[in-house]
C-alpha cells in the first residue's frame, strides 16, 4: 500500500516500526482480508479512521440484514 | 409432527379465535386461533390454524356459509413453528373490530409503512385470467391528474412513507407515467418503483428512457417463466421475448429490474429454477427474483382448492432443489419487516463464473417486530439491492474484483451485482389471518387511507 510504505507508525508497546500486511477481519460470519499497519513483533494492528469509517463500515452496510 | 394434542400457544381466554372445536378431532394438533373472514360474505369469522395431514390449514366456520380449510402449510422443511419469531403485540391488544373491513391502518396495526403502492390506473393492455386488482382493457379508469397524485405524494413523504411503488391496473398505460415519476419525486419520495408487465417498456424504449430520466428508480417486472405457454396460460398471450426486450430496455437504462413471478401448481411451479437462472445470467440487469404464491383476490376463474395453492415451504423447497442446491433453504430468512408466515428473503451477490456469493447468514435475521424501524431497515436493504449502480459505476468497481475476499474486491462485486431472492405470500379471503395482516408493511395509499395490501384486494368468492 503506497500510503502505507513510508509509515512514521510504531508500535507503542514494541517500538517497532509498524509494517503494512494483509489482515483478516471477520464480520457477521463472513472473513475479509484488507492490508493494514501491523507491528511485526506483537503483531497488534493499526485500524485509522478512515479505513473505520470508510470500507469497514461500507462492508457492515452491506451486509447488515433487513 | 405432534398430533392429537392442543398446544394452545395463543389459545387464551382473551385471544382470537375458538379451538374447541377442534379438541376431539384425532390427528389434529391445533396450534393457535386467529380471526378471519368468511370467504363468501367477508364477515368476521374466528378461525383456527391446525396441524394435520402432513401440513398446516386454516379452519373456520360462517354461521350462514359453513365451513371452510384452506392448506397455508405444506411439509416440515422448513418447519411451520420454528419458521422465525413472532415477537407478542401487547396482551390486550387484538386486531380492531372494524378489521379488516372497516381498514385504514389503526392503533392495533403492528407495523408502519415501509413501501406505500399508489394506483395511478385501472387500465391494463392485458387481461390476465387472475389480477389481484380486476384491471382489464376495458375498465373504465377515474384517471387521477398528476397534481392530485403529487398531492398523494407529498402527504406519503411528509409521513415517512418515501418508497412508493406506482402501480395500477398497467401504469405504462399512461403515457404521463414520466410526468408521475417526477412528481414523486419532486415530492420528496426517495424511492420510486414501477410495477410493469413490462409490454410497452420493451416497445417503446424511448419511453423507458423518459422514464428512467424524470428519477424512476426500480421495475418490478410481472416474469412468471421463460416459456411462452407460461405466460399463454396465466397472462393470455405469449409474452417471453417481450419480457427480455423490457429487460434489455431497462438495463440500456441502468434501471434495476426485479422479476416477479406469479408462481401457479401445476403451471410454473417446475420453473422456479429455471426463472432463478436467469436471473443470475441477466445480472447486474436484474436485481433479484420476488416470488408470489398465486393468491384468489380481484380476478380468478373459480373458488380455489388447496391443489390451486402452493405455500411458502412449497417454494423455498422448489428453489433448493431446482437449482440443484446452488440456493439452499439455509440461505432463506423468514420475512422481518411483515409477519415471518408472509415471506421469505435471502441476499447474494452474482459471480462472474455465475456461482453466487452468500450474504445472509443463518441466525442474523431480526424477529418480526412491531413498534420498531424494521420497516426502515427493508426499506434500506431492498433500495441497496434493487437499484442499480449507475452507468459506468459498474465498470470502474470490476477492476481488480476478481479476489471476494479482499475487502475492496467483496465491496465492488457486492454493490454491481447484488441479488436478492425473496418472496411474498399475499392472503386472500380464504386464508386471511388477522394476526398476519396487521404485522404488514406494504400498504396501499389511496389519498385518504392507508390500507393494508391484502386487505385493499381482498374479494368475496363469486357464487356460481
Amino acid at each position: 500500500m503506497a500510503d502505507m510504505a513510508g509509515s512514521y507508525w510504531r508500535c507503542a508497546r514494541c517500538d517497532e516500526a509498524l509494517t503494512a500486511r494483509k489482515t483478516v477481519f471477520t464480520y457477521l460470519g463472513h472473513s475479509f482480508t484488507h492490508e493494514t499497519l501491523r507491528c511485526p513483533k506483537c503483531g497488534r494492528v493499526l485500524i485509522p479512521p478512515e479505513l473505520a469509517r470508510g470500507k469497514m463500515a461500507e462492508v457492515e452496510e452491506q451486509l447488515e440484514d433487513k | 409432527m405432534k398430533t392429537n394434542k392442543i398446544r394452545g400457544r395463543e389459545a387464551r381466554a382473551d385471544a382470537p379465535g375458538n379451538l374447541s372445536g377442534n379438541k376431539r378431532r384425532t390427528g389434529v394438533e391445533a396450534v393457535y386461533g386467529t380471526v378471519s373472514v368468511c370467504p363468501v360474505c367477508l364477515k368476521r369469522v374466528d378461525a383456527a390454524i391446525v396441524g394435520r395431514d402432513g401440513g398446516y390449514f386454516m379452519e373456520k366456520t360462517c354461521d350462514e356459509h359453513g365451513f371452510f380449510s384452506t392448506v397455508v402449510w405444506r411439509g416440515d422443511d422448513p418447519p411451520f413453528e420454528g419458521w422465525g419469531e413472532i415477537k407478542s403485540a401487547a396482551p390486550d391488544s387484538r386486531p380492531a373490530l372494524g378489521c379488516p373491513g372497516a381498514c385504514g391502518l389503526c392503533a392495533g396495526h403492528l407495523q408502519k409503512t415501509c413501501c406505500a403502492l399508489v394506483e395511478v390506473t385501472h387500465r391494463c393492455n392485458l387481461r390476465c385470467p387472475v389480477c389481484f386488482a380486476d384491471s382489464g382493457v376495458a375498465r373504465v379508469s377515474a384517471r387521477l391528474s398528476v397534481e392530485t397524485l403529487y398531492a398523494r405524494f407529498r402527504k406519503l413523504a411528509a409521513a415517512g412513507s418515501t418508497f412508493v411503488q406506482l402501480s395500477g391496473g398497467e401504469p405504462t398505460t399512461r403515457d404521463d407515467l414520466p410526468e408521475i415519476v417526477a412528481a414523486a419525486k419532486r415530492a420528496g419520495c426517495e424511492y420510486v418503483q414501477l410495477n410493469s408487465n413490462g409490454i410497452r417498456l420493451g416497445a417503446e424504449p424511448e419511453y423507458t428512457r423518459a422514464l428512467a430520466e424524470a428519477g424512476l428508480d426500480f421495475v418490478f417486472m410481472q416474469f412468471d417463466g421463460v416459456r411462452d405457454d407460461i405466460y399463454e396460460r396465466l397472462r393470455g398471450r405469449p409474452l417471453f421475448d417481450i419480457k427480455r426486450a423490457a429487460i434489455d430496455a431497462c438495463a440500456e437504462q441502468y434501471l434495476g429490474v426485479t422479476l416477479v413471478p406469479t408462481i401457479a401448481p401445476g403451471i410454473n411451479d417446475g420453473d422456479i429454477g429455471a426463472i432463478l437462472e436467469f436471473g443470475f445470467r441477466r445480472s447486474p440487469a436484474v436485481r433479484g427474483v420476488h416470488f408470489q404464491p398465486i393468491s384468489y383476490f380481484g380476478r380468478y376463474p373459480g373458488a380455489p382448492g388447496d391443489g390451486g395453492r402452493i405455500t411458502l415451504p412449497e417454494i423455498m423447497r422448489a428453489i433448493d432443489s431446482q437449482t440443484g442446491g446452488k440456493v439452499k433453504i439455509s440461505d432463506l430468512l423468514p420475512s422481518a419487516c411483515d409477519h415471518p408466515r408472509c415471506g421469505f428473503h435471502g441476499d447474494f451477490a452474482v459471480l462472474p463464473n455465475n456461482t453466487l456469493l452468500k450474504l445472509t447468514k443463518k441466525g442474523k435475521a431480526a424477529s418480526s417486530s412491531c413498534c420498531d424501524d424494521a420497516h426502515l431497515r427493508n426499506r434500506k436493504f431492498v433500495a441497496r439491492r434493487w437499484k442499480r449502480a449507475p452507468a459506468g459505476a459498474e465498470e470502474d468497481t470490476a477492476v481488480g474484483a476478481d479476489d471476494y475476499r479482499d475487502m475492496d474486491g467483496f465491496l465492488a462485486r457486492v454493490k454491481s451485482h447484488g441479488f436478492t431472492i425473496t418472496c411474498m405470500a399475499f392472503q386472500d379471503a380464504y386464508n386471511l389471518d388477522l394476526e398476519r395482516l396487521r404485522r404488514c408493511s406494504l400498504h396501499v395509499f389511496d389519498g385518504r387511507r392507508t390500507v393494508p395490501f391484502c386487505a385493499r384486494y381482498i374479494t368475496a368468492r363469486r357464487m356460481p
